[in-house]
């Protein structure tokens, strides 16, 4: 049988966007933040539906209703936080310690709302992933990191992505990870290396004072000589951290997609690493020049980019797919996930 | 009638059907090849489009119709009962003239909300938090400062039991919060007073011994008195917790990429609000200190000295610009 290529599309524009973007803030503000659940709902729907495959776009499903359910519970749980932090610190522990123990279950429902309420060509979505089983990942292995001097990182990104993927189901099809653990760790080598760099300046610069004071310079001819290394190196580190992050993104979508399966389909994801370092960086000097007008833009022409460097790979017919049963599925954790921001999906 | 064209999901297999739609008084009819389906209108919901993308009706059994015909889709939601608020943002995003009204209108709320809303709010709130609620804030914020960098002072008793003694005599003739004042010595700080929530007043050894004369350290007391009339400590812990929830709210849904961006506007209304504060605080000390009998001079004084040390920072870091400040307790006349 032979096989398709489609490319993914996203058809959107960012003055399009705009004009829902700049009327959700003002509803928004106007309502004192109880529009914020149709906001969310209207932008959603509006990215869905403009991104293709085979002509067909991709449809978001939830209520604001929905979201507004779950909004209003995580919000009582943040305000509890913050009114902690501020007057009773210990008690903040506290429920940092309660909202550590409560992750996997708020990682399990918003991944498994978030597939239920996204749907293809009238089948839905779902997420299978046990709260067990995200224990394991999103708990035990987050509490190596330390032990392991941070070296558990590959091994708990392969994790969650095979976590994320091996329990995604599309009607009834549910999809398959066929990666590796061995390709994680050359993007979190990499990644960790770029790091290093900035650190290695400053170390040196350290190293350097220490010799010019050892040869007996006064102390402020020591600090003009070295400040200017150490400086670098502090620079450099905060400047490395949007680029890492744009990097190991770039390399973890790339990663996820190239080794999935969904039934008879697969997917073929080529990004970047510099375009998305690229994409990042002036992103971020466009929002800061333009008191954050340009975020719009900025989202959009990182939802174009995506779409570009993926594509399916599938049989000429992409209506095989078979419903699966319908299921309830309720907003709360997803909610707690995005007020909380905690990074849960990977795009 | 309405009639329009679009693909057809059956919720049971991913198939598309290609297919044509008309509506008329009080049904949805949709013909394809093999199909046929009469649904009444109260049956189906129309998921209002956003922007350009196409638009999705929902129909009983998870059936999806699929359509870009959006002058169509728009006659249908027009049809169907029950005016949901997407309907009124789908008219508002759909015209430039809007969007410009609607940036107007955000960019008027957030400056006024945070300029004068989150104050009035945290002001509102601070008078209704219990007064044992802000006494033991005030205690957990002195545990801390003094875990950081506040050692016992190293004053000489009598001189620590001499202020202390003034201090209460003068408030015992005219109207004073209540307070509790603490010497301590403290390398971070500098030369430095604070006033914490709950009313108590810390005093560090450096402002004490940069004092020429007791009454200049009164007048400093003065200022943080009024600091403590005000509730400023408690009104800032609150109008940051606001302030901040305000700029989440609305920069939020971007994520990290601005996390950047949106710090440094948090931190400039941090400022301005310590700005507002510390003219409050100067109009309480002026009246004090007339009431007192004290010379306002002492308090210029002393603010004059600090600012020729730059090496004692803290009480000036956030205070306007001390010229200005100056000039009200220079103009003075003594009672």
């Amino acid at each position: 049988m032979s096989r398709k290529h489609y490319p993914v599309q996203f058809t959107g524009t960012g003055g399009e966007y705009f004009a829902i973007w700049i009327v959700n803030i003002a509803l928004t503000l106007l309502t004192l933040g109880i529009y914020s659940a149709w906001a969310k709902v209207r932008t959603l729907r509006w990215f869905y539906g403009h991104t293709l495959i085979d002509g067909q776009a991709f449809a978001y499903l939830a209520t604001p209703l929905q979201i507004l359910k779950g909004r209003l519970i995580a919000l009582a749980a943040l305000v509890a936080y913050y009114a902690a932090t501020y007057f009773a610190p210990m008690l903040a522990l506290l429920f940092l310690l309660a909202l550590f123990a409560a992750l996997p279950w708020i990682v399990v429902s918003s991944l498994r709302f978030h597939a239920r309420m996204s749907a293809y060509r009238g089948l839905r979505f779902d997420f299978t992933g046990t709260v067990g089983e995200a224990a394991r990942i999103y708990v035990g292995l987050q509490l190596l990191f330390i032990p392991t001097l941070g070296l558990i990182l590959p091994y708990l990104a392969y994790r969650q992505v095979r976590f994320i993927v091996d329990h995604t189901v599309y009607g009834q099809t549910s999809a398959r990870y066929r990666g590796t653990l061995k390709p994680f760790w050359s993007v979190y080598l990499l990644a960790f290396a770029l790091m290093l760099l900035p650190l290695a300046i400053v170390v040196y610069g350290f190293y350097q004072a220490y010799v010019l004071q050892a040869a007996g310079l006064p102390k402020e001819m020591v600090t003009a000589a070295t400040a200017g290394t150490v400086g670098l190196g502090f620079l450099l580190f905060y400047l490395m951290i949007p680029v890492v992050s744009a990097f190991v993104m770039a390399r973890t979508a790339n990663l996820l997609y190239n080794a999935s399966e969904l039934g008879p389909v697969g997917f073929d994801c080529n990004q970047r690493a510099r375009d998305m370092i690229w994409l990042y960086l002036s992103n971020l000097v466009l929002i800061a020049l333009t008191v954050g007008l340009f975020i719009p833009w900025a989202k959009v022409r990182l939802a174009r980019y995506r779409a570009r460097r993926l594509a399916v790979n599938g049989p000429q017919d992409l209506g095989q797919f078979v419903a699966g049963q319908q299921q309830q599925s309720h907003a709360t954790g997803s909610e707690m996930a995005d007020l909380f921001d905690l990074n849960i999906g990977l795009t | 009638m309405t009639a329009f064209s679009g693909d057809l999901f059956d919720g049971r297999t991913s198939r598309a059907h290609p297919v044509h739609a008309r509506v008329d008084a009080e049904t949805l009819h949709i013909e394809g090849d093999g199909i046929a389906l009469a649904i009444p209108l109260a049956r189906i919901a129309l998921a209002p489009p956003a922007g350009a993308a196409r638009g999705v009706i929902h129909l009983p059994d998870h059936q999806e119709l699929h359509s870009g015909d959006h002058a169509a889709l728009a006659t249908l939601a027009d049809r169907l009962s029950g005016r949901t608020p997407e309907r009124w943002a789908r008219r508002l995003e759909g015209r430039p003239i809007y969007a410009v009204a609607a940036l107007i209108v955000s960019a008027g709320i957030l400056f006024a909300g945070l300029r004068w809303g989150v104050p009035a709010a945290a002001a509102l709130a601070a008078r209704t938090l219990p007064a044992g609620l802000e006494s033991r804030i005030g205690t957990e914020s002195l545990a801390l400062m003094e875990k950081i960098s506040l050692r016992p002072s190293g004053l000489p008793a009598a001189h620590q039991q001499a202020l202390t003694a003034q201090l209460a005599a003068r408030c015992g003739r005219q109207d004073c919060p209540p307070y509790r004042l603490l010497f301590r010595n403290s390398a971070l700080f500098g030369a430095n007073a604070m006033a914490l929530p709950g009313g108590t007043i810390v005093v560090t050894d450096a402002l004490v011994n940069l004092a020429q004369h007791d009454e200049e350290v009164l007048a400093v007391l003065a200022h943080e008195l009024g600091h403590v009339r005000h509730r400023h400590s408690l009104r800032l812990a609150l109008q940051g917790i606001g302030a901040g929830a305000i700029l989440v709210a609305v920069t939020g849904d971007i994520g990290s990429v601005t996390d950047l961006a949106a710090g440094l506007p948090s931190l400039l209304l941090q400022t301005g609000y310590s700005r507002d504060m510390e003219r409050e605080a100067d109009a309480y000390a002026l009246g004090w200190l007339h009431a007192a009998c004290i010379p306002p001079r002492r308090f210029a004084d002393i603010l004059g000295r600090l600012d020729r040390s730059p090496s004692d920072t803290g009480l000036l870091d956030s205070h306007p610009g001390s010229r200005e400040r100056i000039r009200p307790f220079i103009d003075a006349k003594d009672c």
